[in-house]
């Protein structure tokens, strides 16, 4: 669906923090026509300061669906 | 006599060492910063149902792609700045039906295509309420869909939501100190890396902390000659805000409420 506003776990604000992922992730695939590495994955996260692993999974187990289902009122 | 030193801190976490206290004590401090400090949160919104008009006869339907009961959680979720002096809802001097004392109004009206984010939602009043994140999306609109709604928001506690949640990763432990011989493959390479963890360092000896988070330390635990001491009565305490108050708000908040909290058990004690 849409990425929920705050970490199921923990509470802490990552919807923000998902935003900015997605930005430098769409970044990463443009320069280097690749998917980002795990390293990648992992210390962009750590530059966002999501460093709990419940936090983590929220941003990386997101599943953008709410644009698939936009077109259908 | 108990204190708090404030070791790390940044714009929305912290990290401070409580000495002089029990276990128990310490407990009590991180389930305050959980659950007891008061923050502002929206906890009643009003949409507006049926077509929105705008410009030249544009029509936009007003139901969106999410339940209403959904962009209403998630609304209620946006951390706002908090005025620790408003009143409580329930203490207030308007009893509870809401005043400037105690309420602040959000208006939200955007029109498709969008992704209406955090930022669209406007204080009616007084511009410092505004959300604090700017960037968190609420919900995304077609180019058939607007949104127009109104939302109060009002203090309250953990205790009754998590949307009034300000801390996450309340966390504390004992403060240690890992003492390892200097003889110890690799230890000049740790000592350089964790000069801020070296609490002594003699000629035979080097004791670390655990006080600062740091990878290094790690491969100490693999060592024959570690010494490892725990002292119980000093705390190594970390919390992060999420940007509705400051680490230091939150805090002294904190201790005063646990003051005030127990000083009403000891009045309420019969005999003393």
């Amino acid at each position: 669906m849409i990425i929920p506003v705050r970490c199921f776990s923990c509470g802490r604000v990552i919807a923000s923090d998902y935003v900015r992922f997605k930005d430098k992730m769409d970044k990463i695939r443009a320069e280097n026509k690749r998917e980002p590495t795990p390293e990648e994955i992992s210390t962009t996260l750590d530059q966002l300061g999501v460093t709990r692993y419940c936090c983590r999974r929220m941003i990386i187990s997101q599943a953008d669906l709410l644009q698939e289902i936009l077109p259908f009122d | 006599m108990s204190s708090i030193k404030i070791l790390e801190e940044g714009d929305n976490w912290i990290r401070f060492l409580v000495e002089g206290i029990s276990p128990a004590y310490a407990n009590m401090l991180r389930r305050t910063l959980i659950n007891d400090i008061p923050k502002l949160a929206i906890s009643k919104v009003n949409f507006h149902h049926g077509e929105i008009r705008q410009g030249d006869d544009k029509v936009y339907s007003s139901s969106t792609s999410l339940f209403d009961e959904m962009i209403a959680s998630r609304l209620g979720l946006i951390p706002l700045p908090t005025d620790l002096n408003m009143n409580f809802r329930d203490t207030c001097s308007c009893g509870g039906k809401g005043c400037s004392l105690c309420t602040v109004t959000y208006s939200l009206f955007a029109i498709g295509p969008k992704v209406v984010k955090s930022q669209d939602l406007i204080p009616v009043g007084d511009e410092k309420f505004s959300p604090v994140d700017k960037e968190i999306p609420i919900v995304e609109l077609n180019e058939r869909q607007a949104i127009m709604l109104e939302a109060e928001a009002w203090l309250g506690t953990a205790k009754e939501h998590a949307r009034y949640q300000v801390t996450s990763g309340t966390s504390y432990k004992y403060h240690r100190e890992l003492t390892v011989n200097k003889r110890e493959p690799n230890i000049q390479r740790i000592i350089e890396n964790a000069k801020k963890n070296i609490v002594k360092e003699t000629e035979n000896e080097v004791t670390f902390t655990t006080d600062y988070p740091n990878k290094y330390l790690a491969q100490l635990y693999r060592m024959d000659s570690l010494k490892v001491t725990e002292d119980d009565s000093k705390f190594v305490f970390y919390f992060e805000t999420d940007g509705s108050l400051t680490p230091r708000q939150v805090l002294s908040y904190a201790l005063n409420r646990l003051k005030t909290r127990l000083e009403k058990l000891r009045d309420s004690v019969p005999g003393e």
